[in-house]
């Protein structure tokens, strides 16, 4: 089958804005997940600790990976390529695939379809390479290739012959068969298919089927017969994009079933969104190991977070009804369902937390959890549920931490107060940390003056120093009043803060 | 447990011994934290009521009661969730350091208008909501929620906000923190009395040195068999 693939290169770091002139990469889990062309150029690789990389390129940009921002903005790449070719595949963030063969007739030639949409990605405004190829694994490197090349019929095998094994993306397999004396595609390819299958299991076989040039897997058991289809009316329609994405997940939680039940998993899916005025929004998402309901719920998100103007939280015009059709199917060799980021999730909790979700959006409902820092509020952070808790945080010692017992009042924006001292002057605080005057009185917003009982600070706490532009000087007092609260107050440049109350 | 029907029997430093409810006693009670037992009339919550924390120290309250769902709750007392609602400033330091696992805890810090159906959802789900409602809620909301609770046998902690229908209130009667002069120390510990419903009193530590909530060790001799 002749597959067009668009590629748009570094695509987590395009969809956090970083231009690819600056060098700047792209981090998850502490390492470098993808990287500029700029980066590169200094010696910037993928998988490199952010310390090697930060070596070699001293003025490297930083950010975190946000896979939410890649997939809303990719909606926008496949928006340009389905302006051309209606059946788009959105392979993951940053690449998706056509079907070549019936487009390349109507545009005159697969290098004349091959220019249209390469031209229409870049009028989008996005970077990009697109190749043609039989299947989806060699027409993936025709696109990485020189900004896209075409590879004709048949041409599959020695196309991919002089490839390194690493692009099989099974790094126990390439390295296995590095020790072999194995080490092109071509080297592999030329095994016989039964040994490898013998030697290196199923996993290995598909490896050697793409090393080939052939199709992943043989066939489909068999074309997804519309009956595997979920579909959910909205009566009245909905109005809120929440309101949709929570019907996705438990219809995701539907078409697992009626799959599980014929002993088949679904790595492509079709998910079709029904407007109120008639129109539909088609998209097809691919997964590399089966969806899970949380991942439906999430791309149907994506789906239409890219389609209603950003700042309206309306779906426009109101959703009708929403479809979820497994389009590949395959059997399932089994795998680990997993509907919660985390386990000891309760179905109760889960149900409710998913009717709050509706009511209030993704991050109406949180979870806390701890983590190392300074401040009362530094010290947890709230993560959505269904998201995965922050891991790789981290950890101590925390000089100038505030000493147990933690506040039980931490307002999320610390409220203002006016301190003075008993002739009513404010009291200040030097920069070598003296107080001009002991503390006398306190005045909390909403509050009348409260005489202080007991007073105890100042505690300088300079943060980030090393940064001019995020650098904190702050000095922190314990205050207690003569009506027995205590407050944690900080002073900066003057001004003092409520950091928490101890009520 | 040991004990049997009489009671269960804490020993706390400095050696003297607490006659607490039994085990079986708290049977369909919602849990509270064990220095809290002799304070909450039957040494438990009734599923299903309404509690009113105010005052000052309300705060460290409603921190207190989520703890002790969090901790001894739940079906088989191994844990239970809560919900807190419109309280973004509610201290999930404090509150583990109390013994919560913050993991258990679901926080809608900015419901708005929804908060009611937001409390309708979570009391079907938990075993105790703390909710601060944005205004005074109207009679239609209480009723509405008061039997929702009642039904799921959740625990609606409301602070400082009048909740018709109240069924134990808590109060932090007299309170001194420890640990602070005149321009020296730091915050160690508060002794609170707490009361429930205006009556008894309870020295507490709340919290204590290590943020837990502890019973005020009376000073009283032990009894020593010298002969």
């Amino acid at each position: 089958m002749r597959v067009l693939v668009v590629w748009c290169p570094d695509w987590p770091a395009t969809a956090l804005g970083i231009d690819a002139a600056v060098p700047g990469s792209v981090l998850a889990a502490g390492k470098v997940a993808a990287c500029t062309a700029a980066a590169r150029a200094q010696g910037v690789r993928r998988g490199q600790r952010v310390r090697d990389a930060q070596r070699r390129c001293p003025d490297l940009v930083v950010a975190d990976r946000d896979p939410d921002a890649e997939g809303r903005l990719f909606e926008r790449v496949a928006e340009a390529v389905a302006e051309l070719i209606p059946k788009v595949e959105v392979v993951r963030p940053g690449m998706c695939a056509v079907p070549a063969r019936g487009p390349s007739r109507f545009y005159g030639g697969e290098e004349s379809l091959r220019l249209h949409v390469q031209d229409a990605v870049v009028e989008a405004g996005f970077d990009c390479g697109a190749g043609v190829a039989d299947g989806l694994f060699a027409a993936e490197l025709a696109a990485r290739r020189d900004g896209g090349v075409i590879v004709p019929p048949g041409g599959t095998a020695p196309f991919l012959a002089p490839y390194p094994l690493a692009v099989l993306e099974r790094p126990e397999l390439a390295g296995l068969l590095a020790r072999l004396g194995v080490r092109t595609l071509g080297d592999f390819a030329a095994l016989p298919a039964g040994h490898v299958a013998g030697r290196f299991g199923a996993d290995g076989a598909r490896a050697h089927r793409l090393a080939r040039g052939e199709e992943p897997r043989p066939v489909a058991p068999g074309a997804a017969g519309g009956d595997l289809a979920v579909r959910a009316a909205f009566d009245p329609p909905a109005e809120r994009s929440e309101q949709v994405v929570f019907t996705a997940k438990r219809l995701a939680g539907d078409l697992h079933a009626g799959l599980a039940a014929g002993g088949l998993t679904c790595v492509r899916l079709a998910v079709e969104v029904g407007f109120v005025d008639g129109r539909v929004l088609h998209r097809l998402w691919r997964h590399d190991g089966g969806l899970s309901a949380q991942a439906v719920a999430e791309r149907v998100r994506w789906q239409l977070a890219a389609w209603r103007p950003p700042a309206e939280d309306a779906v426009w015009g109101g959703v009708a009804w929403l479809e979820l059709t497994p389009d590949q199917v395959v059997p399932d060799t089994g795998r680990q369902e997993s509907l919660w980021g985390r386990s000891g999730v309760t179905d109760r909790v889960a149900r409710a937390a998913d009717r709050i979700q509706a009511l209030l959006g993704h991050r109406g409902v949180t979870r806390p959890f701890m983590v190392g820092g300074r401040d009362p509020g530094e010290q947890v952070v709230r993560v959505p549920v269904g998201d995965l808790p922050p891991h790789d945080l981290p950890d101590g010692p925390w000089p100038g931490r505030v000493p147990a017992p933690a506040p039980a009042v931490v307002p999320a924006a610390a409220p203002r107060a006016d301190v003075v001292d008993a002739r009513g002057r404010a009291v200040r605080v030097s920069a070598r940390c003296e107080v001009s005057s002991p503390p006398a009185r306190i005045t909390v917003p909403g509050g009348d003056a409260e005489r202080v009982a007991a007073w105890s600070g100042p505690w300088p706490v300079a943060e980030r120093w090393w940064d001019p532009a995020r650098a904190r000087r702050r000095a922190r007092f314990q205050v207690v009043t003569d009506r027995g609260r205590a407050y944690l107050l900080a002073v900066e440049d003057g001004d003092w803060r409520i950091e928490a109350v101890y009520d | 447990m040991e004990g049997g029907g009489v009671g269960e029997v804490v020993r706390v430093d400095g050696g003297t011994v607490f006659a607490l409810p039994s085990a079986a006693s708290l049977k369909g009670r919602v849990p509270v934290l064990p220095a809290l037992r002799e304070v909450v009339p039957g040494g438990g919550l009734w599923p299903g009521s309404a509690v009113g924390v105010a005052g000052p120290g309300a705060g460290s309250l409603g921190l207190a009661l989520v703890a002790g769902v969090v901790r001894h709750g739940g079906t088989d007392e191994s844990g239970g969730w809560c919900g807190v609602v419109g309280m973004p400033e509610f201290g999930v330091v404090a509150a583990a350091g109390m013994g919560a696992a913050p993991e258990r805890l679901l926080l809608v810090d900015e419901p708005g208008e929804r908060w009611p159906d937001v409390v309708a959802a979570l009391v079907e789900a938990v075993d105790l909501v703390l909710v601060r409602p944005p205004e005074a809620p109207g009679p239609p909301v209480v009723r509405r929620l008061s039997a929702l609770a009642r039904k799921h046998g959740c625990v609606l902690v409301v602070p400082d906000v009048a909740w018709p229908g109240t069924r134990l209130r808590l109060r932090v009667e007299e309170a001194h923190w420890e640990g602070v002069g005149a321009g020296h120390g730091v915050l160690r510990a508060r002794r609170a009395r707490v009361s429930a419903d205006g009556r008894g009193g309870a020295w507490l530590w709340l919290p204590g040195p290590d943020g837990r909530v502890a019973p005020v060790t009376p000073h009283r001799r032990r009894l020593e068999v010298v002969a």
